[in-house]
């Protein structure tokens, strides 16, 4: 009995260690045969980014809008030269430049024709290392705030910067942007940092250009550097992985105060707030404004819809979170607020105001005018919203980077949904497809949209 | 038997013994893994450059290659880590940076630095705690589970201590850690990496072990997804040299400062 028991336990003992050994030679098994030899690393310039890129767009476009709105291209063919570089001038200076020239034709322009060729020049810059961490920088900048990924409130210097983006996604548009011209002095310490810049007026503010009337060689100083503005922004590192931004910002209409809050929970959630408070008009009263300031809209334009009067403290805020699952796909959830946006009341209106059969055309124009002026700006033109979004490189084990967005407008649950694959074919191509569409009924939101759907072809060659 | 007033002191002193010895233990495992994160990892501030290959069913698939900066923390013995992109063309520039215990990733083309978590992918199959230079000590508290003689990557036995690793705080990139070491020379041999739930994620096998800045170190990391087995990355780290590294290139507003020739 003793024996036959010590005979099991010995034979289950060898058994389990037969299992031991076989996971472990498992294992084994899966080390690529070929990855003995190390490999040679590769080197690119680092500092330099330079593409050309095919970009084929067809848009699906609505017929019934409930507000009638201006014809827009139903298909666009584009071909662009992207260079990002730097240089190091001697020890102290380093030179950046950053250019996109875009060559374009579209159903609604006529081919070649002076708007067939748009160059936005992003960046052109000298930075100075002064002292120990302290740099002066000169120039064209394109100075980003803000720490969310679907709507940026401390970002000050982003109003009026997008241009003839190729895709809706947040984190394509900061790419996607044109400078400001500015002094910006910056020291970094052990335990933080500070930047401060001012950006000077050096023209007046442009009006807001129709895409069949951007200009060829254009700086572009009147959307940019229209007036003058201020900023102060510093980081302190408090506590281990605790490192709050405030930020003071400053120009014509006021001042606004910022802060930036991040932190780590676990291993792969990332949780933020990035909030901004001002006093301030809301959405309405600005674009009627700057409308009439800039000669877009006729002096006597009626309020329509009639704004808030007055100012008051508005808050914008974006809160949220990222999660990066087991399998790798990185998910960012985020609720936006902007009380300067559209309220219920004033989208009413704009439906009411809009599609009532007697409305005259130059009326129409200009409640689209308003909400051009939100884009423009790259305010969020309601008062709340929940942005998603999920970026899975690598998918599916191949050279292929999936991503895709959802933005919905909490009051009418419309909203605009994108999705984008690129495939690596290899390190110098890139092959890409992006669809896009806006989903709501007639009188809401994004369902109100001349465009209900568009689908991109995209060809990238790096150097 | 029950705790008489006779034999109380016979118990106390058991317990003493056994309270002593499981904290012996507890020094051993942490001696090891601090004795193995001196192995893998030069204490001075250094750099080298990091090649990560990616096979899909054995066959290599992709490549790239990033510059790493490391320095240790004197306040928390971590190492601070500044990681750029060299290659491939289309990722050259971008850059990440582990300081003041927080991860950001920079994006040269938006200008914008994004917090990130341990878990994040990099590249390929390795997550961005992978490729990091990292005190294992510092990040994970160990326990040792025993002595075992195991397989290394040239399918060599070598006897080895094994020891669980569990995460400390949110910036070591494992839940769980299960990792053996070499007995005399307290080399990495293997590792498997659990998440929260204790799935198993990743296996990775030490290999490559050459002179390096004045010691023995493993210089290539095979790492295995546990979860799609066809995928595997190897990283192979050359081109070490000691570098003085100022602590301000820890500091987030920094990231767009890095030279990058």
């Amino acid at each position: 009995m003793t024996t036959g028991i010590a005979r099991d336990l010995l034979l289950l003992g060898l058994a389990w260690s037969a299992t031991v050994v076989a996971q472990s030679d498992g294992d084994l098994a899966l080390i690529p045969p070929d990855s003995q030899s190390p490999p040679k690393a590769s080197r690119s310039g680092s500092g330099q980014n330079i593409h050309l890129e095919n970009a084929l767009t067809g848009v699906s476009l609505r017929n019934d809008l409930p507000v009638p709105a201006q014809p827009s291209y139903d298909w666009q063919e584009r071909l662009l030269l992207d260079t990002r570089d730097t240089w190091e001038v001697g020890r102290i200076t380093r030179l950046t430049f950053s250019d996109r020239l875009n060559l374009r034709d579209e159903s609604d322009l006529s081919f070649p024709a002076e708007e067939s060729i748009v160059n936005d020049l992003r960046e052109a810059y000298a930075e100075w290392h002064l002292a120990d961490q302290t740099y002066l920088a000169f120039g064209r900048i394109n100075l980003k705030s803000g720490i969310a990924l679907g709507y940026n409130p401390t970002d000050y210097f982003k109003s009026r910067t997008v241009s003839e983006p190729l895709s809706a996604d947040p984190t394509v548009l900061r790419e996607d942007r044109l400078g400001t011209v500015m002094l910006r002095l910056q020291h970094i310490g052990r335990r933080g940092s500070f930047t401060l810049a001012f950006a000077p007026r050096l023209q007046r503010a442009s009006p807001i250009y129709p895409n069949t009337e951007l200009p060829s060689f254009n700086p572009l100083l009147g959307r940019t550097n229209s007036d003058n503005r201020f900023l102060l922004k510093s980081s302190v590192d408090l506590t281990s992985g605790l490192s709050p931004e405030l930020l003071i910002y400053h120009d014509t209409r006021g001042t606004q105060v910022g802060l930036n809050l991040s932190m780590t929970l676990g291993q792969s959630v990332v949780a933020y707030v990035e909030e901004s408070v001002a006093r301030r008009r809301d959405l309405i009263a600005q674009a009627l404004d700057f409308g009439r300031a800039t000669g877009a809209l006729p002096t006597g334009a009626p309020d329509e819809p009639p704004p808030s009067p007055g100012a008051s403290h508005k808050n914008e805020l974006a809160v949220g979170a990222a999660y990066t699952t087991p399998g790798r796909i990185t998910w960012n959830f985020e609720y936006h607020l902007n009380q300067a946006g559209f309220t219920s009341q004033d989208w009413n209106r704009w439906f009411t105001i809009g599609g009532a059969p007697a409305a005259p055309a130059a009326l129409a124009s200009e409640l689209w005018y308003i909400r051009g002026y939100a884009l423009d700006q790259q305010e969020q033109s309601t008062e709340q919203a929940a942005f998603v979004r999920a970026d899975w490189t690598d998918a599916f084990g191949l050279n292929l980077e999936l991503s895709g967005f959802v933005n919905v407008d909490l009051r009418d649950g419309s909203g605009q949904a994108q999705g984008e694959a690129d495939y690596y074919l290899s390190d110098t191509w890139t092959l890409g497809v992006l669809a896009a569409g806006d989903f709501g009924s007639a009188k809401s939101d994004f369902g109100s949209l001349p465009a209900a759907c568009s689908i991109l072809l995209s060809l990238r060659r790096y150097f | 038997m029950t705790v008489t007033s006779r034999n109380r002191p016979l118990w106390a002193a058991f317990g003493w013994i056994l309270l002593a010895c499981a904290q012996a233990r507890a020094d051993t495992a942490a001696q090891i893994i601090a004795r193995t994160d001196e192995v893998r990892n030069p204490q001075q501030p250094f750099h080298t450059t990091v090649t990560l290959v990616e096979y899909v069913s054995g066959r290599a698939r992709d490549q790239d290659t990033l510059a790493v900066f490391a320095k240790t923390d004197p306040r928390t013995h971590q190492f601070r880590n500044l990681v750029q992109y060299v290659a491939p063309p289309r990722d050259a520039g971008k850059r990440v940076l582990l300081g003041g215990g927080a991860l950001w990733f920079y994006d040269p083309a938006s200008k914008a630095s994004v917090r990130i978590s341990p878990a994040q992918q990099l590249v390929g199959q390795a997550a961005i705690g992978d490729v990091l230079t990292v005190n294992l000590s510092a990040d994970y508290s160990a326990t040792l589970l025993g002595t075992e003689s195991i397989a290394d990557a040239a399918r060599t036995q070598q006897k080895c201590w094994h020891l669980q690793l569990q995460a400390a705080d949110d910036l070591a990139t494992y839940s769980r850690v299960e990792y053996w070491v070499e007995q005399a020379t307290y080399l990495p041999i293997k590792a498997q990496f659990f998440s929260d739930s204790g799935r198993l994620l990743k296996i990775a096998y030490y290999r490559g072990f050459s002179d390096v800045l004045g010691r023995t170190r493993p210089t290539q990391t095979i790492i295995i997804d546990a979860l799609d087995k066809s995928l595997a990355t190897v990283a192979t780290s050359t081109d070490y040299g000691y570098q003085d590294i100022p602590d301000t290139w820890f500091q987030r507003d920094y990231l767009p400062h890095l030279e990058t020739r």
